[in-house]
């Protein structure tokens, strides 16, 4: 096995000069670099002893340390809505004693695709607050395509607004603890019947992710009395690959029904 | 049985608590001095010839210490079927060979100093493959023209039917009757094919084997086994040495469910102590489990039924093809399992034929897996009764009960069909079926819910399916228990049983038996069990055997230390033998009421008169294997527009004779049930096109985890089989035969398609709903 | 490298490689009662409690534990003294071939520190790491529920 130098760093300054080594990661959870190969990898920088685990909240924002494991996700935001997107999918993410490891920062920074954070971080438009080469906020989706941005960087906080939607999600799974071939996450607001706004988010479909802007154009502006839901999954335009043995056209079918039924769950009443 | 103090009593698992706070030890957990470290490589390749392995670079690697393969080590064909002796396995297996039949067939093997040393070495190795051409199809397995696997001396060691110059490891036949008239007064045929498919135990504890030497020099094999002494034979067949020279040790077993009936390991890393006369060890990881150890075995089966307008089954035949995979090890005895298991269920058909084949195949080869044949046949066989009761208007439950074996009949199959011999005639003395078949539809409100199509929600709609199946008790003329026991100054007893607990808790249940005999606490009995230097022999964990075989010779064991406690009472109290009785730890006279306690017998008999030790030993073979039956039922609901099937609720309903201990009997139904349900929805193993299994882990071969099951319910119907211990027969097994025909026939009744392959995946579901003109 | 480790209360010194996985520092250091089932964080044979989270140790770097307080099922309760969990399991027939018990134990326990009157759907989501073959969960579930009723009983 390759001798690992590891480095425990106590202030984001110490991290700073690790950033651009070669063959130096962050750890922060570690499960993701335990899931790849150890190869190649000559130091690891952990994350631990640094202050990622803070949670601020205000009337407009939500501010979270990048090291917060799902499990104090949850109970973090719990104390402000219990039904918010995040508990709703994070609670059946992974398993008990992995929600306990596994980090928001490790997540945003290696994107599994069968990750249950990335469709609410995506929906929610969250912004990724980064130190290092490039120190400062970007949307989510700007640093999930951009290897610059991943590249020599530390994720610090995720930061998104506190929006009060109703929040539908989905996760395509064999049994309670899978991966889910692909996740569904569903923001929904309305004032009395009227669908002011809302975004869907698919994760797990081809180029990874997918917001389905179609139907959310079709939603907008819409009372929910003059929905017409049936149909609406066939204009998802969503593609697949093959997924273990799960074949994209099961898969389309999937997600169009999932959708149709999530929003036909999120307008009613 | 209101007198009973142990049986038929919520007994705790003896070995429960220590087991709850971590001091018991499994295999891994052993410490041994100074080990060598193994780590095997495998084959990349389904099917060819090394024509040249280069170990010369990893030899050098600092720490490797050895590297075993074809070239070095002994050529033994043997087979790892845990069996007993001689097999009815083929001989077709050596520890390595120049041809490998599968992706994770072994290759070689290095010992080193460390796990690391182990690791970095494999790497280093240089094997030259010539590919040769796969064979994957079971149906094409014995083609003029396809690839043959086993050239060589393969061999059987049993007058059976071997014939790998045609890829045929085993073939069984049986035929009654007069199929052609059988047919002909049919009214209608079901002519129907069923694949059941590929699996793996999943036993949560990974195989290990630690070997070292004692200080005599013997060696010492502490292994992950569920037969003992049938390791202790094949490691001394495949290695050369004396049964005397070895003794293996069975410590607690992390689960088995038949994968570790499998004696694959234990040889090679013998083979490495006796080299160098070291300790040696490993543990598997989960994908070497997964791949590289034994599975279910695939199979086809084909039932043709010709059948009365009134449901009357005018003649039956069953052809069953069975995937052995690349090596043959039980390939005689699971096929023939499904027919010696299935076909005396409805032993009034007259014309009955049935042949079994199974087939050496370039795939993870199979081998025992709890049900054992049962399993596979029954999905057909339950099937195949819904559609024809479903055909001639009846309820399946009833016609079940108008034409299932009942008590007082045989069957001719019971005959026909042993365990690569002929098998033995037996009259059923115990079966409470059709009181399984009443309580278990009255729980799953059978006669509410059947054929009514309840709509759950908007999408969903409610089935309810029932499977019954029986297996047996012990393999009859062939298992053979034994154990000892012997009397302490205060009262207990030391039980010395070879029967292998390997988790389910056949410690306990054999104390029960001795404490119920001799009317003393199940706590007063101290059991040893599976050391083969210290206990005597037994054929091991396997055939739902250890509360009826076992269990048998531990009564009679008991009996005759009873007879020496009351022969010492006697003298004691003055009174002859047959007026005593023993009760609440003393042997009482009947007639002064005058008694004597079991600690002053213990300590007249060693210390005071005619000293000797109050000991005995009995073995046990038996001449039938009477079946536990069961009844099962599943409902589920099923979404119409995405094929997803959940399994709303699950009973099961359960005739082991007298159950020993209630909660543990229970604890094998619930157990095997929801192994059933997972196999059935969403366990699977998948290959790519060069035949390697593309999902060897837990993350990608799914089972049903706590929050995936359904609501479950075990109902325990007493009976008793009057040749069993106090009443009892076997409930090891029984229960993982119904989930998959219960949950396809729910589905069939709530939706109106059938599903002939496993596993029903919700994706296999949705397609069947679009393809099918659903009735 | 050399860590200092809070082990069921007391400290440890142990050495490990670099790279070297909790589990299997644990388990080279004597600490066998942590099972290893499968090294891939899906089995819950393996977990620990590190500073009072229930953790996978098979996905725990060594070297990032060090310092840590670790809990093994050996931590809350032995054979002469058991865990009020632990004798909930025995009672229940809860423990059949008990490979996975001392995982299961420990997530039931960590459930209830945090949630004392969990309802059903509590405990199967806290369950939901450990895989076991041999019970079919259904007696495992009545333990939790059993041990639940109990402590509360004895508060």
């Amino acid at each position: 096995m390759n001798d690992i130098q590891w480095y425990f760093p106590k202030t984001l300054e110490e991290v700073q000069p690790h950033l651009k080594r070669d063959g130096v990661k962050l750890h922060g959870g570690g499960t993701w670099i335990l899931r790849g190969s150890m190869r190649g990898i000559k130091g690891l920088v952990d994350l631990g002893k640094l202050e990622l685990h803070s949670f601020r909240k205000d009337s407009q924002t939500v501010e979270m340390g990048a090291g917060m494991t799902y499990a104090e996700t949850i109970r973090s935001m719990t104390t402000i809505n219990p039904d918010h997107i995040l508990v709703k999918a994070l609670q059946h993410a992974a398993s008990t004693p992995l929600r306990n490891i596994i980090t928001l920062g490790g997540t945003i920074f290696s994107f599994p695709v069968w990750s249950d954070l990335m469709g609410p971080l995506i929906a929610l438009d969250a912004d990724v607050v980064l130190m290092g080469e490039r120190s400062e906020a970007y949307s989510i989706t700007e640093y999930v395509k951009s290897s610059a941005l991943r590249k020599e960087s530390l994720i610090t906080h995720v930061r998104f607004k506190n929006i009060g939607w109703n929040a539908y999600y989905y996760r395509e799974v064999k049994t309670s603890f899978d991966y889910p071939a692909f996740t569904i996450t569903i923001l929904l607001k309305k004032n009395k019947n009227l669908i002011e706004d809302t975004r869907i988010v698919v994760v797990g479909c081809a180029g990874k992710f997918s917001r389905v802007k179609k139907i959310e154009d079709y939603l907008k502006g819409k009372t929910t009395d003059s929905l017409e839901i049936d149909g609406i999954a066939q204009t998802h335009e969503l593609k697949f690959t093959k997924k273990r043995s799960l074949e994209p056209a099961y898969l389309e079918h999937c997600a169009g029904v999932q959708i149709e039924r999530s929003i036909s769950e999120l307008t009613r009443g | 049985m209101s007198d009973m103090l142990n049986i038929g009593k919520p007994v705790q698992k003896m070995d429960s608590l220590s087991l709850a706070t971590g001091t018991e030890r499994f295999t891994d957990d052993f410490h041994v001095e100074n080990p060598l470290y193994c780590a095997i490589l495998y084959s990349p390749h389904a099917h060819a010839e090394i024509k040249k392995i280069d170990t010369s670079t990893a030899l050098k690697v600092p720490g490797v210490v050895d590297i075993i393969h074809y070239n070095n080590v002994p050529r033994v064909l043997h087979t790892t079927a845990g069996q007993g002796y001689p097999e009815p396995s083929p001989y077709d297996t050596l520890l390595f060979d120049r041809r490998v039949r599968f992706v994770g067939d072994r290759v070689a093997l290095v010992a080193a100093e460390t796990v690391q040393s182990a690791h970095q070495a494999l790497e280093k190795i240089i094997v030259d493959y010539k590919p040769l051409e796969p064979v994957f199809d079971p149906e094409r397995a014995m083609d003029k023209d396809t690839p043959k696997l086993h050239v060589d001396d393969e061999h059987a060691m049993i007058p059976a039917t071997y014939e790998p110059e045609k890829n045929l490891a085993a073939e069984v036949k049986i035929s009654f009757g007069d199929m052609k008239k059988g047919f002909e007064q049919a009214d209608f045929i079901e002519d129907h094919t069923y694949k059941v498919h590929y699996a793996s135990h999943c036993a949560i504890e990974p195989h290990a084997v630690i070997c070292y030497f004692d200080e005599r020099g013997r060696l010492v094999i502490i292994s992950t086994t569920q037969v003992p002494f049938h390791v202790r034979r094949i490691v001394g067949q495949v290695l050369g040495i004396p049964v005397g020279m070895i003794r293996v040790i069975k410590p607690r077993i992390g689960g088995g469910f038949g994968g570790k009936q499998e004696v694959f390991l234990e040889p090679l890393i013998a083979l490495v102590a006796w080299r160098h006369r070291r300790a040696v060890r490993i543990c598997l990881t989960r994908k070497e489990v997964f791949v590289s150890s034994r599975t279910r075995h695939a199979m086809r089966i084909r039932l043709r039924t010709g059948v009365k307008n009134d449901g009357r089954i005018t003649a039956l035949d069953m052809d069953g093809l069975m995937n052995a995979g690349a090596y043959g090890t039980h390939a005689l005895t699971v096929i023939s399992n499904v027919g010696s298991k299935t076909l005396p269920f409805f032993n009034k058909i007259e014309n009955l034929n049935f042949c079994g084949r199974s087939v050496y195949t370039n795939l993870p080869v199979g081998g025992a897996y709890r049900g054992y044949g049962a399993t596979q046949g029954y999905f057909a066989f339950n099937q195949q009764i819904d559609t024809i009761a479903r055909r001639t208007d009846k309820d399946v439950l009833e016609y079940i009960k108008r034409w299932h074996i009942k008590e007082g009949e045989t069957s001719e199959v019971f005959k026909a069909l042993g365990e690569g011999k002929e098998g033995v005639a037996q009259a059923i003395r115990s079966c409470k079926l059709d009181e399984c078949i009443d309580r278990g539809s009255e729980a799953i409100e059978w006669y509410k819910k059947r054929a009514k199509r309840i709509k759950v929600g908007k999408n969903m709609v409610k089935g309810v399916g029932a499977a019954v199946s029986m297996q047996g008790s012990g393999i009859p003329k062939i298992d053979m228990a034994a154990c000892s026991m012997k009397m302490n100054e205060d009262g207990s007893f030391n039980l010395y049983v070879g029967a292998t607990d390997i988790g389910t808790g056949s410690d306990t249940i054999l104390a029960q038996i001795a404490g119920e005999v001799l009317r003393v606490p199940t706590q007063k009995i101290i059991v040893l069990s599976s050391d083969t230097d210290l206990t005597p022999f037994d054929t091991g964990a396997y055939a739902s055997s250890t509360t009826y075989v076992s269990g048998k010779a531990v009564e009679k064991c008991a009996h005759d230390i009873a007879e020496q406690l009351k022969k010492v009472a006697s003298g004691m109290l003055g009174t002859e033998q047959k007026n005593l009785f023993l009760d609440s730890e003393k042997a009482i006279d009947k007639n002064t009421k005058k008694s004597v306690t079991f600690t002053d017998i213990a300590l007249s008999s060693m210390y005071e008169k005619d000293q000797f030790q109050i000991q005995a030993h009995a073995s046990q073979t038996v001449d039938e294997s009477p079946p536990p039956f069961i009844a099962q039922f599943a409902e589920i609901d099923v979404d119409l527009e995405t094929g997803k099937l959940k399994v709303v609720k699950f009973v099961s309903a359960v005739d082991c004779g007298q159950p020993i201990n209630p909660k543990l009997a229970e604890g094998q139904v619930e157990g095997a049930a929801v192994n059933g349900i997972s196999y059935t929805l969403c366990e699977d193993y998948n290959f790519d096109s060069i035949g390697r299994m593309t999902n060897p882990t837990f993350w990608d071969y799914k089972i049903f985890n706590i929050r995936d099951i359904p609501e479950m319910e075990t109902i325990l119907v007493g009976s008793h089989e009057e040749t069993g211990p106090f009443g009892a027969k076997s409930v090891g097994e029984i229960a993982i035969n119904g989930p998959a025909p219960a949950i396809a026939k729910a589905l069939y009744d709530a939706a109106g398609i059938r599903v002939y392959e496993l596993p029903i995946t919700s994706q296999k579901v949705w397609k069947l709903l679009q393809e099918e003109k659903p009735v | 490298m050399e860590g200092l480790f809070i082990i069921n209360g007391s400290e440890k010194k142990l050495s490990f490689d670099s790279g070297d996985i909790l589990l299997n520092v644990l388990r080279a250091n004597g600490f066998t009662e942590v099972k290893s089932g499968c090294h891939e964080g899906q089995c819950g044979s393996c977990v620990i409690l590190l500073n009072e989270e229930l953790v996978n140790s098979c996905q725990v770097f060594a070297a990032a534990a060090v310092g840590k307080d670790i809990v093994t099922i050996k931590g809350i309760g032995d054979i002469h003294s058991p865990h009020p969990m632990q004798e909930a399991f025995v009672e229940t027939g809860a423990v059949q071939c008990g490979f996975c018990i001392p995982g299961v134990v420990l997530a039931a326990y960590y459930l209830l520190k945090n949630n004392p009157d969990p309802d059903d759907e509590e405990i199967c989501r806290a369950l939901d790491g450990n895989l076991c073959r041999c019970t079919g969960y259904v007696k495992i579930h009545e333990a939790v529920k059993l041990a639940a009723k109990r402590m509360a009983e004895n508060v």
